[in-house]
């Protein structure tokens, strides 16, 4: 069996690539991962076309590792058995927008700036993480359960129902999804994630791609505030902002809520760089709380009147007086920054994680918000361990399901063009990540070496999920060496 | 023919012989009653013994066991579905009531729980310092763990979610006796997060209809809870008109009528829209009818349900709205002024109800519906707002051919109660008979599951093996999981495959 | 009254477990939201209004025995009518008489009742009293200061602990009517009201006793019948009409225990407080003087479809029980600082002395009693107070055991303190 023709029998001569320029873009990505060079990558442009090729894989054993974004981050679409890259991005339509239910189903390769000018066009707006990439997919975001920045809503992703290739070939849909004439000749509308039988959408979730491709999900959005009121509220000490989040969180305050520390905002805010940059360094606070209030879809001003007068209380409470809308020196950026915050990274644009020194590699976990002090003591001491500069790490907390948890997200910032640079990076990131997991980070996503370290230890939860793979992926062809398999 | 006396002897060492029974009468009362009796029991038989573990270890040892010896077993606690009736000769009832303790994180809002805990009592808990737990429609005596396993739904889910959404990390012992843990379980002591890492295998413990303790027995889940207001509510009355009042600057009931049952929905995703209320509930008249009836008797009711016949306006919607500032007082205000309007806007009438809780804070009345029906059973379904109206329209259609003997609910299509602000809902028809009726609730049943796997509804699925060869053949998949999971069958045999 | 009877309530459980917790509304604390004591001990649904109305079943339907767990569940209950109660928040089931026909039937196959309850069986039939004392002995608790006349339209009904055992409670009481000018008369013929033989299956001895005491009171002429035992309030009002087939409102008695008769007087202006009595007390409902209190109505009829009597039947739900008066009482005492327990009124755990389980399963009964002075303590209450001298018996034992720090009064105690 000859798989390039049987690809290309399969998608058509034009969207099979096998030349080493083009494999060589799949072959790394912006992470501190080692390269490793697929066979083929392959341009499906549906879902029989996808499962074909699942099947071909299976026929010939040749791994295949899914991606629907044009940009990685996290070392997860590298195939590092090589075999058949599956780009999903000629898969791109938004396929429907339910506005009653406020559900939109989208193809793997929708990305965020697109769905976002989709949305708008009917007052919706999907829950976005902090500034995607304008090349990333919404979907990828949703499956690796990356975090919105709205902690409001009492659950942590928007995911609905999908459909999807399993391993074996078989196309297969989660949820209400599954039912006859779904999607758009039954009764049912797509909107319950469950089942059937079991809770397929949860294997899916941040499986990197070892449990199955899904071709298109069905997402929750939401109505997008037309009236809000932004808050950045300073802080010294980290110490003092959990207690703050804490207590606005449970008083259920307003939409956006994140943590950002000096360097991260003024790379976010920076115009003009690396002036402006420089300067918002030293001018802004050590820590920024990001907190907008927003009007509701009927009587949005009442409603921001009553969570400022109770923000107003808890900043009494906290004897925190300073309580301004605007940071100095930026008086547009109350109006702009919830409009800012709800869109994708603007395409024109160098990515905010890009700036400084061209790329990044983030370490992140999840905690709960008492401990995020200590854990960013202990980042800074290990990174004066390795000479890196402790101003230059980015911080981002982002508070999840009013502050029940928070996603921890620190970040850092390397030339990617400096070898020598790398490799710092990569002892670096992985002297944090022990130290991390010693003080009990939970790695809910562990990618790259990570998966090792955290599998390691959750010893029985990996024996489970090697069953369930052994099962749905008896060849053991969908993303091979990912995660513990 | 009875568990071989080396099992038994082995289950003695493991929890003492106080804690272990093969005595007749303790084995018949393990194995009756339950939601859905008749209907979902059928084949059931009396277990050999009755076992009540304390702990995740003996419960593990336990599983062993009945491995070793090729004894099905089938964890309960509260048993307040029918689902638990064993149906294989020699069963081991485990039932986990034992189990009973629990552990709240105060400041990150979760709660630990074992099997032995009911939601009562951790509401209880929860309401000395502001926060709240979610209480089943099917009432606060159900075990926390095991209803946020199996559906874990009632009207609070407006703002909560439904059961999916609830879940933490936990421990759970295998089929086999090996212990899992997930979530941040999994290599922390701590159980305050629920995904991975990596896949989620939370997507085994529940599903739709789910495993119903045909994967195993979780021992220890994480749940959590919210934030509720910093007021207490008063308990009053004596049984059976005891309620809470409500602080009524922060608490508030509202019945709206809506002259059509098409405007009631537009209303709901317009408060859905809008994101307020704590409670937003489409109401069946019935129920009305069965909470005045609550302490007079069936007979009460049924002369009142009788004279409704040519009285009530089955055109009519009506909604139960709990509004909560749980920001403050002034939150409540809002979101009167917002109700208003939307009531208006879509043609309804709203009316303040009585500042009083009966049933959905703590409590829950369901079980009144046995009352007048000694077998009440509900056709359940989840999905959109709109589907659910569809659906039952159509359940209700199928219903006429069994009523009489089937109470008559006047071609009405149940209840519709929606959750995460009305993106997605449940929908219940509600089927009152006598214990004579059973085969007819059965036959409405099957009826039922035809017509929707002819139109695409998706009920909660309890025959994969009706439902699958239309649904990607998930029973088949089901199979996989049970034989690699319980390969020797005794985790509540044959869940999470289709009974008999 | 015989155990098909109740066939359609044994069948009607569904097994929601209500039964077992006290009414969630109620519930304050994890602690104390239980209300079963055989469930809350041995936690086998067996051991519960659920287990014993499918055992029952399984007897009526020949598919059970009375094994030995069966009678242990059977004869641990203490008939506290907890379940009964919670049951009909929502439901139309007779739960309780399920289980005091069950008993009944035990004792008829000739399975029951324990040793310790023949014992009483025969100790009555012999002397009239459960202790067996002599009977000539009823009445020597009397005090030269009570003064009780003959025929007038009260009649003190003391009772075998009262006139046996624990002649305080008896003695307070007539002091406590002579004081407020009272007139009431004392019985010799007074016999055991049989509570201890209903209440373990015994039918047939107890009819006996409904049979002599009736007479007795038509001989004596009395409308009332003065009590200070919870345990002969609710046998008298509601076990003896119901053995005769007839309800509570067709009998030529009434039956007030001395709390409802002196509440009143206080409302009145007729009984007033002059002794300080500084105790923070807390008050334990005893069961058959609050959530069994309400009048028996005697129902015969049919079971229709869909839950329907014919006739309609009056159920009893616990709502008309005697909860306020014991407490406007105490609250009246001055110094004294009232406490309530989280599980009070109608969610008043069993104390123990119920259906003669104190004689035959002693450990467990002082369990359950242990248990309430838990309870009792946790409201920072110096003393308990009760109504029933049985209560009064088992919680004193428990607390001497426990070497609690709690006292143990009967109500009349502290009201003759607060009097004289």
């Amino acid at each position: 069996m000859n798989v390039r023709d049987e690809l290309v029998g399969i998608v058509g001569p034009e969207w099979v690539f096998d030349h080493p320029e083009k494999l060589r873009a799949y072959a790394e990505d912006y992470s501190i991962s080692s390269l490793s060079m697929p066979s083929y990558v392959a341009q499906p442009q549906n879902s029989e076309e996808v499962r074909d090729i699942v099947q071909l894989a299976n026929l010939s054993r040749v791994p295949v590792v899914p991606c629907s974004s044009g940009i990685h981050f996290n070392g997860d679409t590298i195939p590092i058995e090589g075999g058949i890259v599956l780009d999903l991005r000629r898969m791109n339509r938004i396929l429907n927008i339910d506005e009653r239910n406020r559900a939109a189903r989208i193809e793997a390769g929708v990305t965020w700036p697109q769905l976002q000018h989709e949305l708008e066009r009917h007052n919706l707006m999907a829950l976005n993480p902090l500034f995607p990439h304008p090349l990333k997919s919404v979907l990828t975001s949703h499956l690796e359960r990356e975090p919105m920045l709205i902690p409001k809503f009492e659950y942590a992703d928007a995911l609905l129902t999908m459909e999807v290739i399993l391993p074996n070939g078989e196309l297969f849909r989660t949820g209400s999804a599954c039912v006859q004439g779904a999607p758009d000749k039954s009764v049912s509308d797509g909107v319950h994630p469950e089942g059937p039988g079991l809770g397929w959408w949860r294997l899916l979730q941040g499986a990197q791609g070892t449990m199955g491709v899904v071709t298109w999900a069905n997402i929750k959005v939401e109505m997008k505030p037309g009236v809000n009121k932004t808050f950045l509220i300073p802080f010294e000490a980290i110490t003092d902002t959990a207690d703050f989040i804490y207590k606005v969180q449970r008083r259920m305050l307003g939409e956006e809520c994140l943590l950002l520390n000096n360097f991260n905002l003024a790379s976010i805010l920076a115009e003009n760089w690396p002036e402006d940059f420089e300067a918002l360094r030293q001018t802004l606070p050590p820590w920024t709380v990001i907190l907008v209030l927003a009007g509701g879809w009927r009587r949005p001003e009442e409603k921001i009147e009553y969570e400022e007068e109770a923000l107003r209380e808890i900043a009494l409470d906290l004897h925190i007086t300073n309580l301004p809308p605007l940071l100095p020196g930026m008086p547009e950026l109350e109006k702009e920054l919830p409009e800012i915050l709800r869109w994708a990274w603007p395409a024109e644009k160098t990515f905010w994680k890009f700036r400084f020194k061209g790329s990044c590699q983030d370490l992140f976990f999840y905690t709960v918000l008492e401990k995020i002090s200590a854990f960013t003591e202990a980042i800074k001491q290990t990174a004066l361990k390795f000479a890196y500069p402790i101003q230059d790490i980015g911080f981002y907390i982002q508070p999840v399901e009013r502050a029940r948890a928070c996603h921890y997200e620190c970040s850092f910032y390397y030339n990617p063009e400096n070898e020598e640079e790398v490799q710092k990076i990569r002892e670096l990131f992985y002297e944090v990540a022990e130290t991390l997991i010693s003080m009990e980070a939970f790695f809910t996503r562990p990618y790259q070496g990570l998966a090792d370290m955290v599998y390691d230890r959750a010893a029985s939860y990996a024996i489970a999920l090697k069953k369930v793979k052994r099962w749905l992926d008896p060849n053991n062809i969908m993303s091979p060496g990912r995660l513990c398999f | 023919m009875g568990i071989p006396r080396e099992a038994y002897d082995a289950f003695q060492s493991i929890v003492g012989s106080e804690w272990v029974s093969d005595d007749p009468a303790i084995c018949a009362a393990d194995y009756k009653g339950g939601a859905a009796t008749g209907i979902r029991d059928k084949g059931s038989v009396r277990p050999a013994c009755s076992i009540q573990p304390k702990s995740s270890e003996e419960v593990r040892r336990i599983v062993k066991v009945c491995n070793r010896f090729s004894l099905p077993y089938v964890p309960t606690s509260t048993y307040f579905s029918a689902t638990c009736a064993p149906n294989r000769d020699n069963t081991v009832m485990m039932d986990l009531k034992r189990m009973d303790k629990f552990d709240i994180d105060y400041k990150n809002m979760y709660a630990v729980v074992e099997p032995g805990v009911s939601f009562s009592m951790l509401q209880a808990e929860l309401f000395k310092r502001d926060l709240f737990t979610f209480v089943p429609g099917c009432g606060s005596q159900a075990s926390v763990l095991a209803n946020n396993l199996h559906i874990g739904d009632a009207p609070m889910g407006w703002r909560v979610g439904l059961g999916y959404r609830r879940l933490l990390a936990c421990e759970w012992v295998l089929p086999d006796g090996e212990l899992l843990k997930l979530g941040s379980r999994s290599y922390l002591k701590d159980y305050f997060w629920g995904e991975g890492p990596g896949p989620d295998l939370r997507g085994l413990l529940r599903g739709n209809g789910g495993p119903n303790g045909g994967l195993g027995t979780v021992t220890k889940l994480a749940v959590k809870v919210f934030s509720f207001i910093p007021k207490q509510l008063e308990p009053q009355g004596i049984q059976p008109k005891t309620t809470f009042k409500l602080p009524e600057e922060r608490m508030r009931w509202y019945n709206a009528r809506f002259p059509s049952l098409e405007q009631t929905l537009d209303a709901i995703y317009e408060l859905g829209r809008c994101e307020i209320g704590f409670i937003v509930m489409h109401v069946d008249p019935i129920f009305g009818y069965i909470a005045r009836s609550r302490g007079k008797g069936a007979n009460f009711f049924w002369q009142e349900w009788d004279k409704a016949k040519e009285t009530l306006d089955r055109k009519q919607g009506w909604l139960r709205v709990l509004l909560t500032g749980f920001t403050s007082e002034k939150q409540l205000v809002y979101e009167e002024n917002v109700l208003r309007d939307v009531v208006t806007d879509y043609g309804g009438e709203l009316r303040p109800a009585r500042p009083l809780d009966e049933t959905h804070l703590q409590s829950a009345d369901a079980i009144a519906a046995n009352a007048i029906g000694r077998r009440f059973y509900s056709i359940i379904y989840f999905e959109s707002v709109d589907a659910g109206l569809a659906v039952g329209r159509a359940d209700a259609k199928i219903k006429e051919r069994y009523t009489p003997p089937l109470a008559d609910t006047y071609g009405l299509p149940g209840w519709i109660v929606p959750y995460d602000f009305a993106h997605v809902a449940k929908q219940e028809l509600l089927n009152y008979g006598d214990v004579d009726d059973v085969e007819y609730l059965s036959e409405l049943h099957n009826e039922c599951r035809k017509n929707d796997i002819k139109i695409g509804a998706y009920p909660y699925m309890e025959d994969p093996d009706l439902f699958g060869p239309f649904c990607f053949n998930y029973h088949q998949k089901l199979r996989g999981f049970k034989a690699i999971f319980d390969p020797n069958n005794v985790s509540n045999p044959p869940k999470p495959l289709t009974r008999n | 009254m015989k155990l098909e009877d109740y066939i359609h309530d044994a069948k009607g459980c569904v097994r929601c477990s209500n039964c077992k917790f006290i009414d969630h509304i109620w519930v304050q604390s994890a602690r104390f939201a239980r209300q079963c004591p055989i469930n809350m001990k041995y936690k086998f649904n067996l051991y519960s209004a659920s287990g014993l109305l499918h055992s029952a079943v399984g007897i009526m339907e020949n598919e059970l025995e009375f094994t030995p767990r069966l009678l242990d569940a059977l004869y641990k209950c203490t008939l506290c009518g907890a379940c009964d109660i919670r049951c009909k928040r929502n439901l139309d089931l007779e739960v309780l008489s399920v289980i005091e026909t069950l008993k009944a039937r035990c004792v008829e196959v000739g399975k029951g009742p324990m040793l310790e309850h023949k014992v009483v069986k025969e100790n009555i039939e012999t002397y009239n009293n459960q202790y067996g004392f002599p009977h000539m002995n009823r009445l020597s608790w009397l005090t030269s200061d009570v003064r009780s006349v003959s025929k007038v339209d009260m009649l003190y009904f003391v009772g075998c602990t009262g006139s046996y055992i624990d002649n305080d409670i008896a003695q307070a009481a007539s002091k406590i009517l002579t004081h407020t000018n009272t007139e009431f008369m004392v019985s010799p013929d007074e016999w055991c009201c049989g509570y201890l033989l209903y209440s373990t299956g015994q039918l047939e001895a107890f009819k006996r006793q409904v049979e002599h005491n009736i007479r007795m009171v038509k001989e004596l002429g009395v409308s009332s019948i003065l009590v200070t035992c919870a345990q002969c309030y609710k046998t008298w009002k509601v076990d003896y009409p119901k053995v005769l087939g007839k309800s509570t409102d067709d009998m030529n008695f009434k039956v007030v225990h001395i709390v409802e008769y002196l509440a009143e007087l206080i409302k009145e202006g007729k009984l007033s407080f002059k002794n300080r009595i500084d105790m923070k007390v807390t008050y334990h409902d005893p069961c058959n003087l609050a959530r069994l209190a309400e009048p028996w109505f005697q129902w015969q009829g049919e079971h229709r479809r869909m839950g329907v009597l014919e006739p309609p039947k009056t159920f009893r739900r616990g709502d008309g029980g005697v909860y306020q008066q014991p407490r406007y009482i105490l609250t009246s005492i001055p110094g004294i600082e009232f406490r309530e327990m989280e599980r009070a009124r109608d969610n008043a755990l069993c104390c123990g002395g119920g259906a003669g389980v104190s004689l035959s399963f002693s450990d467990f009964a002082l369990w359950i009693a242990s248990e309430r002075l838990e309870e009792a303590k946790a409201t920072g209450a110096e003393a308990i107070v009760t109504a029933c001298p049985t209560g009064k018996r088992i919680l004193s034992e428990a607390a001497r055991q426990g070497k609690g720090n709690i006292k143990v009064y009967d109500i009349n105690e502290l009201i003759l303190k607060a009097i004289l």
